[in-house]
């Protein structure tokens, strides 16, 4: 049901030295003071990234720019903290009606709202705008929004779409109607992700392209050219209508220049010559910033892994023995130094994150199994090498070619050959590595990667990165890179969803055994969960940052 | 004439058509570079990748599919990129052609001086201090990697000294087209200009020196002397026309293959978003479309710079016009 993924797929390599201290994003309050409204935001990027189509684009770097230009019927709390991960009504009144057993949503949508073009919001506009997924072939309409009736026609004639019987407007009272094919708790979150903004009716139905769309957000987009900058303005016909859901931002002008190097944003930022990069600080100038400029850095909390996934169809990995052997083996407490030290990520065995819901703090690879991670059990290992017969056999680590991924992939490398196989390392280009491991025909044994949630759900990690729907042989598209397809725990997974929709807790809990029981199986290594940093410029206030769409950029304010 | 002239245009297509070819065939032998699911996205459902597949004639048989790009990118004009998608390749690369043009222009004429000043100085001293300054100043110069000198010099003009008197006039990276203020996009330009110089200036000022020293012992320069002439005469009016040859067909190779791309270390380091830019983000991302057009292009000037580079040795050595 709801797999995908990866909106947060930002590969980014967060190194900081040691033991370096570096503030904690406090989060200032929140102060409505009028005189904090105006001025430009500027933002840096190394290279721009694809569409300015919220139905199409799927990356971190315009996700938390399309939350403020675009709405959907529901959306994340544009807070501070973990309360972000709620979701309130946004541009429909109130929370959904719920009926016909969890599998109907009845939304009354918000009057009086405009497009930035002028024109007036209709129920008309909802049901094209979902349709529209279809049309334009999202890359997440075959996960997200397949549970929706008529969704099964739609993916095969694209261009014929109605969702007849699915998505269902009515005029006369303001209302849209939304009908499932079986019940999903997570449904709420999926239609508060940017590929489900609602969008003008008339939209051309294939990829805008760079060319911007209307929306209902505080800000619409002015002008983009992918090599050079993205504007993004005031929209003149924006009313605030919930402060959770669409606030109205601060600056009135935001900035996006894409080119140069990190280097170079680092050194715009402190010249007040720019306020915000997106790529990672460079990591030979992190430790010198904790020191120079401590009160620019922010450090935040991910729901995030960075993981080995452990191919279970070829050797070494098809065996149990194997698999588990590594995880005994690999000492997570260097992975965290690799990565920048404890006050960026912290050592993990599960597969769920610590902040994701369902999370339960169990570990059982560890010299001393209980809650934690401790120590690496090499002794344990050394034996279950021995007993799985694969001793000796040749291992290839691949991983992409950041400083971060190399040295984890080093890292595992010096492990294997403890453990007596014969290790060697490949580091491919990280635009290619990501489509690389998932493909079965490229035989990748054991490889670096990570994974960001799209929405708090634990089915957003382990059914999405270890059910059977994740992978397909032979296709750049089979995000279950290791390939594990066990029937059992597949159909438990299948039970969780439609559990939550009617016992949330009862569901949590069940995930949180289905974490345990995947790990026994040890598809991957769960090495740690990353935290994220950003350099802002001194003049930035209200710094505030979410797990789904990190640094709400309309919240900050530059006066 | 004119036959030359076509026969040199024929020349060109064919190159063209090899290097297209080529370019083509590698990226669908890069293993996880399959189009469709990267258009389609990540995780995309293996429906919505059959849908992106067809939508993008990426079903097709490879040769269809090469005429197709072919035809959009030379006669419909509407190529879109695989990762920007709705960017229009070819205003893309022409809307980046003055940035790389300005850069690389700019760079030639202080190569070309400072490399000739240079030459012709360490020629007539030669063996003495004057030449042995030089000659080790342009050593560094052609050892110092482009990108390397390029951070120091923003780590200078950005960083360390940005607040000092001596470069608070240097505005922040980027490029500022000359027609929106002249002030700025020279103030914007100078850096990356020495830059990209220097390293020329060093090569270029090695070479002519050599290139005069050597012209010294040929005949026409004894006769040069034994008729009278001064010293001053015989080196710039007869040894540097002659051994400048060299450094004009090198000049325009450089300078061809710097406008197709090659100049990207430079653009990237002072945030200069020009061809060569384009032609690396495009590879980074595997957008074919792109790589095709910035490799077309490139090629292009290299050639066209190779028949400048022809036509102006005709007007620098009468004995090549005999031939």
């Amino acid at each position: 049901m709801s797999e995908s993924l990866s909106l947060m797929s930002r590969m980014r390599g967060r190194i900081l030295c040691g033991t370096a201290a570096l503030a904690l994003g406090a989060a200032m309050p929140a102060f409505a003071d009028e005189s904090h409204y105006g001025g430009t935001l500027k933002l840096l990027g190394v290279s721009s990234e694809g569409t300015l189509d919220p139905m199409i684009n799927y990356t971190a770097r315009y996700w938390p720019l399309f939350i403020w230009t675009h709405d959907g019927l529901m959306a994340f709390k544009k807070v501070n903290g973990p309360e972000s991960a709620e979701v309130v009504p946004d541009l429909a009144e109130d929370m959904p009606v719920l009926s016909n057993d969890g599998k109907t949503y009845t939304f009354k949508l918000r009057q009086g709202i405009k497009f930035s073009n002028g024109k007036d919001l209709t129920v008309e506009d909802v049901v094209a705008s979902f349709q529209r997924i279809f049309k334009v072939s999202s890359p997440t309409s075959g996960s997200f929004y397949n549970g929706i009736v008529g969704a099964d026609k739609c993916l095969a004639e694209a261009a014929t779409c109605t969702l007849e019987g699915g998505v269902i407007g009515d005029a006369a009272t303001n209302t849209i109607t939304i009908n499932l094919v079986a019940p999903d708790a997570e449904f709420l979150y999926k239609i508060a992700v940017p590929h489900a903004s609602i969008v003008p009716a008339d939209t051309i139905t294939k990829d805008a392209g760079n060319e911007p769309i209307p929306g209902t957000g505080t800000y619409a987009f002015e002008s983009y050219d992918p090599n050079a900058s993205l504007i993004m303005v005031r929209n003149p016909h924006f009313q605030e209508w919930s402060k959770e859901a669409q606030p109205k931002g601060y600056v009135d002008r935001i900035e996006y220049t894409f080119g140069g190097t990190e280097e170079a944003a680092v050194n715009a930022i402190l010249n007040g010559q720019a306020d915000f990069m997106y790529e990672p600080v460079p990591t030979d100038r992190l430790a010198e910033l904790s020191v120079s400029h401590p009160d620019q850095l922010r450090v935040s909390p991910l729901v995030a892994w960075w993981y080995a996934p452990l191919n279970v169809n070829i050797a070494p990995f098809n065996s149990l023995e194997a698999r588990q052997a590594i995880n005994y083996a690999v000492d997570r407490d260097a992975l965290v130094s690799i990565f920048g030290g404890p006050a960026l990520a912290t050592p993990v065995c599960t597969i769920l994150p610590p902040d994701m819901p369902g999370h339960v703090d169990r570990c059982d690879y560890t010299a001393d199994p209980g809650e934690f991670w401790s120590a690496p059990d090499m002794d344990k290992a050394l034996e279950l090498v021995e007993a799985s017969g694969t001793k000796g056999q040749k291992v290839t680590v691949v991983t992409d070619d950041s400083v971060t991924s190399r040295g984890v992939g080093t890292y595992l490398q010096t492990v294997l050959t403890d453990l007596g196989y014969d290790a060697t390392v490949q580091s491919i280009s990280g635009d290619i590595q990501f489509t690389y491991i998932q493909n079965t025909n490229n035989n990748v044994q054991i490889s670096v990667t990570q994974w960001y949630q799209d929405y708090p759900a634990p089915s957003n990690f382990l059914n999405v990165l270890f059910g059977c729907d994740s992978f397909t042989p032979g296709s750049d598209s089979s995000v279950n890179m290791s390939g594990i397809c066990d029937k059992g725990l597949d159909d438990r997974m299948k039970a969780a969803m439609a559990l939550g929709s009617t016992d949330q807790e009862a569901a949590l809990r069940e995930w949180g055994d289905i974490d345990y029981d995947f790990m026994k199986l040890a598809p991957a290594i769960p090495m740690f969960t990353p935290k994220d940093v950003d350099l802002i410029s001194a003049r930035v206030g209200n710094y505030e940052f979410t797990s789904q769409f990190h640094w709400l950029v309309g919240t900050a304010w530059v006066q | 004439m004119i036959a030359a002239i076509l026969k040199r245009l024929l020349r060109m297509v064919v190159v063209m058509f090899g290097i297209s070819v080529i370019t083509f065939l590698i990226f669908f032998a890069t293993p996880a570079s399959d189009p469709a699911a990267r258009i389609a996205g990540r995780n995309a459902a293996q429906e919505t990748i059959e849908a992106v597949r067809k939508d993008f004639g990426l079903d097709r048989p490879l040769y269809v599919q090469y005429g197709l790009m072919m035809e959009k990118l030379f006669i419909t004009r509407d190529l879109t990129s695989f990762a920007n998608r709705g960017q229009q390749i070819v205003p893309t690369v022409m809307a980046a052609a003055p940035a790389t043009l300005s850069l690389v222009s700019g760079a030639a004429i202080l190569w070309m001086l400072g490399g000739i000043l240079t030459g012709i100085t360490a020629a007539a001293f030669r063996g003495r201090w004057p030449d042995k300054i030089l000659m080790g100043i342009s050593m560094m110069a052609v050892a110092m990697p482009v990108f390397w000198v390029g951070e120091m010099v923003n780590l200078v003009t950005q960083n360390r000294l940005h607040d000092t008197w001596a470069f608070s006039w240097v505005p922040a990276l980027g490029y500022t087209p000359f027609s929106q203020d002249p002030g700025l996009w020279f103030r914007s330009m100078v850096f990356p200009w020495l830059t990209l110089a220097f390293l020329y200036i060093g090569l270029y000022g090695r070479m002519l020196r050599t290139g005069i020293i050597e012209t010294y012992q040929e005949d026409f320069i004894r006769t040069a002397r034994a008729k009278g002439l001064t010293g001053r005469k015989v080196l710039l009016k007869h040894a540097t026309r002659s051994a400048i040859i060299p450094i004009v067909i090198m000049f325009g190779m450089d300078f061809g293959v710097l406008v197709g791309g090659a100049a990207v270390l430079t653009e990237v380091v002072f945030g200069i978003n020009g061809v060569g830019r384009l032609t690396y983000q495009a590879l980074k991302v595997l957008d074919l479309p792109m790589i095709m057009a910035t490799v077309l292009y490139a090629s292009f000037f290299v050639v066209v710079a190779n028949a400048v580079v022809d036509l102006l040795c005709l007007l620098i050595d009468p004995r090549m016009r005999r031939a």
